[in-house]
């Protein structure tokens, strides 16, 4: 069985044939898709899937990594936080060193491609010096919200987007002012891969009782890094206000640490404290690659939280949905975009929302598992990677065919 | 006498392009509203249709959901939900029927209504790209089968789109029946479907309620979960 067959037999047959068609229009197209790693990270998640998928419906697809230094992973880490808005200190030789980094790269790459994605900041000055490669157009492909970067980052990063002819963003809400058309793509969850696929109700139990949680009792889970914008502190003072009502409540908060974040250390320490010695809280550090672990925990949960204070697309949001869990998340980022309330879930404001929210899909088993189902059917629309590859594919013929008017192919 | 020509099924998607504007408050909804290019407006008034996912949604716009929602000012989400944009001759028809409720409501405000952070107005244009799916539908009691089935863009493209297209006249799916002859009584009641007000999924049953009144069973028969 081929990829494009096992995906068929989660999206459907009839989803399947449309994505055939849409990409027939873009058969024999040459596309190569460039980040800088190939573990680890989002963008790599997503791209595993993506190149292949590409190549059976047609159109040739590579994958390319640009190298750099220890020091050039630093400076984009420095960048990548930047562009998100927390404040970094950056010498003029670490500009320098991006760009020298992209250089070297571009002299070694033998691009002869119709569309070349470049994916967030790492590779996007390489346009800039492929002058001998063929290349039909670049676009920039940026996953983070850049709504508020850091100036001196941002004006760096501006100044390599001229030859680019359209930039691509998770949401409206993140995207800067360019010269170049911003197209909006939110991101999507593989439903093959570890962290989504079905899983065995041993393989569940056993993970639970690994972990030391019950698996006859109601579970609250909330998974994110410990970090002040993920509010673990208000998940947990929300479960406190439940428990003398739910006294066979648990609540579990399972993330990695914030290794990025100096605070993250320090709100980690906060949590535990808060936790105190409560033997129904599990506070979780699991390591990056905890994937199956994580999609145990989730299908396990009697409802999930995200209350977020600030968040970026909020896939953990996508991946509960799935799962047919509500969620119960704080009004922000793309939340907002996937919780509707009385439908997937409830946006919330403060610890007392969230706990009033959480009683209501306690006590209202039915309305819980409705809820639930439609999350499912939300994300089967609107979040798998076949919408995801539609997006793409409409976009492409959009920049083949530049115009106002509707297109007809 | 001619052949019948068969209905030719299409898909379609939207290229969504933020325009770089958000709007936080009333007064800034309404200078948008007064500047921003067509394409802006018939995104969040007509092509956000695609995006709706819920039977429950109380709005068929997304600015009359963000009145509601975003801004909480209810008396305007429920005034914009009643604007129907395929009733406006044009785009700009349309904007000044907007302007002119937006600033019947300003007009006595001692308050202007603001949104929480985090639940401003992104703005978003769009441009639809349609595709023949290489379907033909050849009888009429065929077309109430393929619109069980067929994807809910498709719909869109179909009603929605195709009001577009003829000036607010018909839907293709009536426009076909009526080249080939069907009842006339189907044609009417097809076109007279309010479906501004349905999603894509109410659409869809409203539709083949038609069918089934008008055509013999089982051909038409309703979804198990209609």
């Amino acid at each position: 069985m081929n990829l494009l067959e096992r995906y068929e037999e989660v999206i459907g047959h009839r989803e399947m044939v449309r994505l055939r068609h849409l990409a027939d229009r873009l058969a024999g197209r040459r596309v190569v898709h460039i980040n800088s790693t190939r573990t680890g990270g989002g963008v790599a998640e997503i791209l595993r899937w993506m190149v292949p998928l590409m190549n059976e419906l047609g159109i040739v697809t590579r994958w390319e990594v640009i190298s750099g230094s220890p020091d050039f992973y630093r400076v984009t880490k420095a960048f990548h936080n930047a562009v998100q808005g927390l404040p970094v200190t950056l010498k003029k030789a670490d500009f320098e060193l991006h760009y020298e980094v992209n250089r070297e790269n571009a002299l070694r790459m033998d691009l002869d491609a119709d569309v070349v994605f470049i994916h967030d900041p790492q590779p996007i000055y390489l346009p800039a010096f492929l002058g001998a490669n063929r290349v039909g157009r670049f676009v920039w492909r940026c996953h983070i919200d850049a709504s508020r970067p850091q100036r001196d980052v941002w004006k760096h990063l501006e100044a390599a987007m001229a030859p680019y002819q359209a930039a691509v963003f998770s949401m409206a809400a993140f995207a800067r002012p360019l010269a170049c058309p911003k197209f909006i793509i939110p991101p999507s969850i593989d439903p093959l891969s570890d962290k989504n696929c079905p899983i065995s109700e041993a393989e569940r139990l056993e993970t639970l009782g690994r972990l030391g949680i019950d698996p006859e009792r109601r579970m609250l889970l909330q998974v994110s890094r410990f970090d002040r914008f993920k509010d673990p502190l208000g998940v947990i003072a929300a479960y406190r206000l439940l428990k003398p009502y739910y006294r066979d409540l648990q609540l579990v908060l399972a993330g990695g640490p914030a290794d990025d974040d100096p605070e993250g250390a320090e709100v980690l320490r906060e949590v535990h404290e808060q936790a105190g010695d409560d033997p129904d809280i599990k506070v979780l550090m699991l390591p990056p690659d905890a994937h199956r672990t994580i999609n145990a925990l989730q299908r396990s949960a009697t409802v999930v939280l995200q209350k977020s204070l600030r968040e970026g697309f909020g896939l953990t949001v996508t991946e509960a949905l799935w799962k047919g869990r509500p969620v119960i998340g704080g009004a922000c980022g793309g939340i907002t975009l996937q919780v509707h309330d009385y439908h997937t879930g409830f946006l919330v404001h403060s610890p007392a929302g969230a706990a009033y929210r959480i009683a209501y899909l306690l006590r209202y088993g039915e309305k819980r598992l409705r809820m639930g189902r439609t999350g499912h059917e939300f994300v089967r629309e609107h979040f798998l990677l076949s919408r995801h590859l539609r997006d793409y594919f409409t976009m492409l013929l959009c920049l083949e065919h530049p115009g106002n008017g509707a297109l007809i192919v | 006498m001619s052949p019948m020509q068969p209905f030719v099924l299409f898909d379609c998607g939207l290229a969504r392009c933020a325009v770089g504007r958000a709007c936080s408050n009333l007064r800034e909804l309404f200078e948008a509203i007064r500047t921003v290019p067509e394409a802006v407006l018939e995104h969040h008034m007509m092509r956000c249709a695609l995006e709706d996912y819920f039977e429950l949604n109380e709005f068929p716009n997304d600015l009359a959901r963000w009145c509601w929602d975003g801004l909480g000012d209810h008396i305007l989400g429920e005034q914009i939900g009643l604007i129907d944009p395929y009733q406006h001759p044009t785009i700009e028809a349309l904007r000044a029927t907007l302007l002119n409720t937006l600033e019947d409501r300003l007009w006595g405000m001692e308050r202007i209504p603001w949104c929480r952070p985090g639940m401003e107005l992104h703005l978003v244009e769009s441009r639809l790209v349609a595709y023949d799916t290489g379907e033909r539908v050849p009888t009429p009691a065929a077309l109430a089968e393929a619109i069980e089935r067929m994807s809910i863009r498709s719909l869109f493209y179909h009603v929605h789109e195709a009001r577009r297209r003829t000036g607010g006249q018909t839907d293709d799916f009536s426009a076909w029946l009526e080249n080939v002859d069907a009842s006339p009584t189907l044609v009417t009641r097809l076109r007279a479907i309010d479906f501004y007000f349905l999603n894509l999924t109410q659409l869809r049953q409203a539709l083949l309620q038609v069918f089934q009144q008008h055509l013999p069973e089982p051909t038409a028969a309703l979804p198990v979960n209609a």
